[in-house]
């Protein structure tokens, strides 16, 4: 189908370039900040005439754009490069223990770091979506189907509710009332898929409030549509034109809230709550990462970011074009 | 539902009828002020305003003051509450009612910087990009694709966590993270706005480029986003409250709520207060903004569909 | 109630009968009366004609009619009684089985009636389905698409899989009817459906109504705020004034011999375009202001079915003529002929990819800056819709002193003043100077507009439709206002309209555009007697007026639509609609030729003698018509 050939080349296109904007800009933005990363990775202990050897051999002193252009040639081959800190066990192997120099090899691939961490985040995540979509779609759509009346403000309370709990606050809450006071869940840590179940409320708890409010609002207003009146007159059943017709038009608003605010409040609020939770996903390897200046750990998982919400976005933007083919693209 | 009846008649009256309500947004706010919520949130907002203004002055204690006598003294309503403190004190004996308030006073300060420093940035970029069209549009509108495409909390922990957080630094981190939103909103009411015919009455009386935009398109803006900018303040709060629990937000000894909640996480099991009581006093905060937010939301969506 | 003895007698019981209907309007400082007692009775296999102007209540009426009354508005009293029971009290799920069944409704606007992310084929199937359960989907299809077909959608199987928006307005009305009538139902409420419709479509579609009414037996309540139309089609008509039923008759007694004054106020109303006088055009001066020289302007669209492709619209296609200072010219077409490009070309909002626009001999296009703001002084545009041109968040006064404050022309201080002066030129209340445009009608938006155009005191005025929102007797008054700054200040005009009747009351030389073409050009009366192109006569066959046409509608009613600009068919572009067309239509694509002086000339392979005859126009009846709107301007 040339129309979905022309889509995806264009968007493709357009995609890398963003990703590697993101990268550009993550990159530098880790070179001119404070701290020069040999330091990290070489420790407070090392000669000054080891680390400036080190930084040479490494590449660390030419200027950024060569910098970046190396590691772009990496990242496209699929080396995403080797932590500062981790060695190859996991754990961190800190400065002070190769103070004679720095061999790359001894330390964590990042693509082998984040493949570890991933299943778990994808794991809580899902989870996570699961129970939102769980309580917003009743409420979202009973609230749209019955805009002005007591759905519908069940539907303002609730995600006016959910969306004041903080999300650090809520995860204290609950460990302390599910886990310290009833014993009924697990919750830091991670040792069974029982540990993923009190972070994915704190994630549901998040993401609901803008699910409700989005479903509540595209049902309505798709409610006021002309051909949603036009059909019962026409002699479909109410019943028929939800759905069949409402559903099928608000999906669109629907799919490009998913793509473009959901995503990324997802990955905000999963670095937050794996990183309450020590929860070893992404988020706790990025957070870490940052504070150990583990630079090559959070330009990857930024790239790694992006290149999602980029491929997301596109197949939302896929789908609403199938859907209502007026769209541009 | 158009109703043949309604504003389409010919016969030429004098005046517009008296009371009537005038501008959109006049339109909005009277629809949402006729929500029973809307008050009632309204209430609460200024009540904790008041009491954030009012508690330091009234309230003897201190926010930072150490008093390891006093620490871990629970509510009032708990056994062993005793006053001044009415929300009990800290690890260190601080007073919770009072760190609580000065610590919303500096989150609403924070939030409502920031959405203002967004709103003005996003809105700007947003009706420029809307109104020329063209390169330009798809260049601005791909600038925020990048921007958005970097998550808030990546951003902040890469700027915040190696470099020395302070309020400044923090507002402008969330300014920084958020303006793309208001970007892509002002864009569309700015190229929906472009096609109206008013911009074309205005271009052909000879109005310029940057004439249009500041006196005829910006005042559009203000009536579909308004009740973004209110739930955002909300939200920037919450952002404000994770740098601190994380670390990388405003420092001690300054109270905020992430670091009263980060630091009680030790004590949860013995003083549970210290975490949860000033979550509740956060969250009615931000319950009263959101729900001001929520039902804004619902009086623009009715008022911008017809609604009289 | 019936006034007149009816024409046929009809013993039958009635379909439906209404008695006492009342419907009222929520509003904010208590109800508002919409109708007020409105009785009347269906009669089955009848056209009932119910004729209102906007804000008679008349789209209220077709919906109470299938129960269709929703908050704001409420039912107050009466009944609409259908087959021995009340409709409006029928419970939801009894009136549920008889929409769409048994009475069946079409609306005025056609493109927003179905669902636009679904086929509009597979819409009618499910609708198909719906009223007729059991039907397979199979069955079900191939009936659709054949009555695609029998009511001359062209191929009706690519079109059975396409979506609303693809659909032009008269298509999409076409498939309304057809979903409305595939569960031949007994009675069909239709509600202004030739409204949004250009007028020769409009003729099509009231052709088929009228066809499909027949066959089907179907009783038709057809309302219209256009007594031209409904006297085409309906056996009886009732008047419906701000709510209330003022006269119901025979339509032939009711036009002949109308009773009640708003009735005869009704039918004076109506244009006349052969039995009224035009008016006297005035002296044109011999220098020509405007000169549009060979303009053309093309659109690219992406094109869906190919990779990195683009597609060319042809929207406007060398198109020249001139105006002199003082004249007023007008160009009229349907929808798609390419008039409201040649607008934003003519506003200099765009530039014409070939060719010139001459405003006292300089190129428009090739100005900017200082002298582009100098010409738009001189040179204002006025714009077709009251509601969008003026925005909404300005004060009145403010709104028409921004042309001033723009072009520095008047002194801060003296600039209330100056506006108020302009205020007052055009009848608008001093008082409106402070206040928002929310409450304003649609007559004193158009004034404000007009008042922000006449600021700046220009030599040349193009109204794009300026008029078509008013109704009559608002347009007869501002007719008159730019009457007397013509005399007073030689402004040239240029009318851009679709409203045949307006133009043929107003302007001097008029050219007919058809897809981004002039076919012809030619002086009023010429054009209207003695229209020599095809599609001309058609536009003229197909108005809705009350009077004797020189064109029937029989010989010229054209079928079809006009083609995509896109493709547009070699030789001569309206061959594909022409009643006339022969062999070298389809090869050679005739030029305008200028036949007489000031530009004169039609574009038309056929000789104007080998067209049919035109019939006289019968002088006499409602020729005073247009005296007596003159007599309400102020």
């Amino acid at each position: 189908m040339a129309f979905a050939f022309e889509f995806f080349l264009r968007r493709l296109s357009q995609g890398v370039v963003i990703v590697v904007l993101v990268a550009f800009v993550i990159f530098t933005l880790l070179r001119v900040v404070p701290g020069d990363p040999i330091r990290i990775i070489l420790g407070p202990m090392t000669p000054a005439s080891v680390l400036e050897e080190t930084a040479r051999a490494l590449g660390l002193r030419d200027p950024i754009l060569v910098q970046f252009g190396r590691f772009m040639g990496e990242v496209a081959t699929g080396d995403l490069g080797r932590s500062f800190i981790r060695g190859l066990q996991g754990g961190s192997a800190g400065g002070s223990q190769d103070v004679a120099g720095y061999s790359p090899e001894s330390r964590a691939s990042v693509a082998g770091l984040i493949a570890t961490a991933l299943p778990y985040s994808l794991q809580l995540a899902g989870l996570g979506v699961a129970f939102a979509l769980l309580v917003a779609f009743p409420i979202g759509i009973a609230a749209g189907l019955r805009a002005g009346r007591w759905p519908d403000r069940l539907g303002l309370y609730a995600s006016s509710f959910f969306v004041s709990l903080p999300n650090i606050w809520v995860a204290v809450v609950l460990i302390f009332l599910l886990s310290a006071k009833a014993g009924l869940l697990p919750a830091i840590g991670y040792q069974g898929f029982a540990y993923t179940i009190i972070p994915a409320m704190v994630l549901a708890i998040e993401l609901s409030p803008v699910m409700i409010r989005a479903i509540s609002v595209a049902v309505a207003a798709n409610l006021g549509e002309a051909y949603y009146d036009a059909g019962i007159v026409r002699g479909l059943s109410r019943r028929t034109m939800v759905a069949r017709h409402v559903l099928r038009n608000a999906a669109v608003p629907l799919l490009n809230l998913f793509g473009a605010q959901m995503i990324g409040m997802l990955l905000g609020g999963l670095f937050v709550v794996e990183y309450i939770f020590s929860y070893p996903g992404i988020g706790m390897l990025t957070i870490s990462a940052v504070f150990q200046r583990d630079f090559p750990v959070i330009q990857a998982v930024a790239i790694l970011a992006s290149g999602v919400l980029v491929a997301i976005n596109m197949l939302v933007d896929f789908a609403s074009t199938m859907i209502d083919r007026r769209l541009k693209f | 539902m158009t109703i043949s009846t309604v504003g389409s008649g010919m016969t030429p009256s004098p005046a517009p009828a008296p009371g009537r309500p005038r501008g959109v947004t006049a339109r909005i706010l009277r629809r949402a002020w006729g929500y029973g919520e809307m008050k009632a949130a309204a209430f609460l907002f200024v009540a904790l305003a008041l009491l954030t203004v009012l508690g330091p002055l009234v309230i003897d204690a201190s926010a930072t003051k150490i008093s390891v006598a006093d620490k871990f003294l629970p509510p009032l309503f708990m056994e062993g509450g005793r006053l001044p403190h009415v929300l009990g004190t800290d690890q260190l004996g601080r007073d919770l009612l009072l760190r609580s308030l000065v610590g919303l006073r500096n989150a609403f300060a924070i939030g409502l910087t920031s959405v203002v420093g967004m709103f003005v940035l996003g809105c700007a970029i947003g009706i420029y990009a809307g109104y020329r069209g063209g390169w330009v549009d798809v260049l601005l509108m791909r600038l925020t694709d990048v921007q958005m495409s970097i998550p808030v909390i990546i951003l902040a922990i890469t700027i915040l966590g190696v470099s020395r957080p302070n309020p400044a630094s923090i507002i402008a981190v969330l300014v920084l993270a958020s303006w793309p939103v208001y970007a892509r909103v002002s864009r569309g009411v700015a190229l929906a706005e472009r096609q109206k015919e008013y911009v074309r009455a205005a271009r052909i009386i000879g109005a310029s480029d940057l004439r249009i935009m500041v006196r005829h398109i910006a005042p559009s803006i203000l009536p579909p986003i308004a009740f973004v900018a209110v739930l955002d303040v909300a939200r920037m709060m919450i952002f404000e409250a994770i740098f601190g629990f994380i670390g990388i937000g405003i420092q001690p000894p300054t109270p905020t709520f992430g670091t009263i909640i980060s630091a009680g996480t030790q004590y949860l099991i013995n003083a549970w207060w210290i975490t949860i009581v000033p979550g509740v006093l956060l969250a009615l905060a931000l319950g009263s903004l959101n729900l001001m937010g929520g039902v804004l939301e619902r009086a623009r969506n009715y008022i911008l569909q017809g609604g009289a | 109630m019936a006034l007149g003895s009816p024409p046929v007698p009809r013993p039958e019981a009635p379909l439906m009968e209404v008695r006492g209907l009342s419907v009222a309007v929520q509003t904010a400082s208590g109800p508002r009366p919409v109708l007020e007692g409105v009785s009347l009775t269906v009669a089955p296999r009848a056209v009932l004609g119910i004729i209102g102007e906007s804000g008679s209540g008349k789209t209220v009426l077709s919906r109470a009619l299938v129960n269709w009354i929703r908050p704001p508005l409420a039912v107050t009293a009466g009944t609409v009684r259908y087959g021995g029971e009340d409709l409006l009290a029928l419970p939801e799920a009894r009136m549920a089985a008889l929409r769409g069944r048994e009475i069946a409704y079409i609306g005025a606007n056609p493109t927003s009636a179905l669902d636009p992310t679904v086929p509009v084929g597979h819409q009618l199937v499910e609708k198909l389905c719906a009223v007729l359960p059991g039907t397979a989907r199979r069955d079900a299809r191939a009936r659709v698409v054949a009555t695609l077909d029998a009511v001359r959608i062209p191929s009706p199987a690519k079109r059975f899989e396409e979506y609303p928006f693809q659909f032009s307005g008269g298509m999409m009305q076409r498939a309304l009817i057809v979903d409305a009538l595939v569960s031949n139902p007994r009675l069909l409420i239709a509600d202004n459906i030739t409204q949004p419709l250009d007028v020769t479509v409009a003729a099509q579609i009231l052709r088929l109504l009228r066809e499909l009414q027949k066959e089907f037996a179907t009783a038709v309540v057809f309302i219209s705020s256009a007594l031209g139309i409904v006297s085409e089609i309906a056996d009886d008509v009732i008047v419906l004034d701000r709510g209330r039923v003022v006269e119901e008759r025979p339509t032939g007694a009711l036009l002949r011999s109308p009773e009640h004054a708003y009735t005869r106020e009704l039918i004076a109303k109506v244009p006349r375009i052969w039995s009224g006088a035009a008016r006297p055009p005035p002296p044109a001066d011999t220098d020509v202001v405007l000169d549009v020289r060979d303009v053309e302007r093309t659109y690219e669209v992406r094109d869906r079915s190919a990779i990195f492709a683009t597609r060319r619209v042809r929207a406007v296609r060398g198109v020249s003529f001139t105006v002199r200072r003082g004249e007023n010219f007008a160009i009229i077409g349907e929808s798609g002929c390419g008039k409201s490009t040649l607008s934003r070309l003519l506003s200099c909002l765009e530039a014409p990819d070939r060719g010139q626009i001459l405003f006292q001999g300089t190129d428009i296009a090739t100005l900017g800056g200082r002298d582009l703001l100098a010409l738009r002084r001189r040179f204002q545009l006025l714009l077709q819709d009251p509601y969008n041109a003026i925005a909404a968040h300005s004060a009145i006064g403010a709104t028409i002193a921004e042309p001033l404050r723009i072009h520095g022309l008047v002194p801060r201080r003296h600039l209330r003043a100056r506006v108020a002066e302009v205020m007052a030129e055009v009848g608008l209340a001093p008082a409106l100077y402070d206040q928002l445009p929310a409450g304003l009608s649609a007559g004193q938006r158009q004034r404000v507009n007009i008042a922000r155009a006449l600021v700046l005191e220009p030599e040349m005025l193009i109204l794009d439709e300026t008029l078509s929102a008013l109704d009559q007797v608002e347009q007869a008054k501002l007719l008159d206002l730019f009457e007397r700054l013509q005399t007073r200040r030689g402004i040239s005009y240029v009318y851009i309209s679709h409203d045949l009747a307006m133009v043929r009351r107003v302007s001097a030389r008029i050219a007919v555009m058809y897809l981004g073409r002039i076919v012809e050009l030619s002086g009023n009366h010429a054009l209207f007697a003695r229209a020599s192109h095809p599609y001309t006569r058609a536009l003229l066959s197909a108005v809705p007026t009350v009077e004797d046409k020189p064109y029937p509608t029989a010989t010229y009613l054209l079928e079809g639509e006009p083609p995509d600009p896109i493709d547009i068919p070699p030789g001569c572009s309206f061959r594909t609609r022409c009643p006339f067309a022969f062999g070298r239509c389809a090869t050679d694509d005739p030029a305008l030729l200028a036949t007489g002086p000031d530009g004169v000339g039609r574009a038309c392979h056929r000789d104007a003698d080998d067209l049919p005859a035109v019939v006289p126009p019968a002088a006499g009846q409602g020729g005073g018509a247009r005296q007596a709107e003159g007599a309400e301007a102020p």
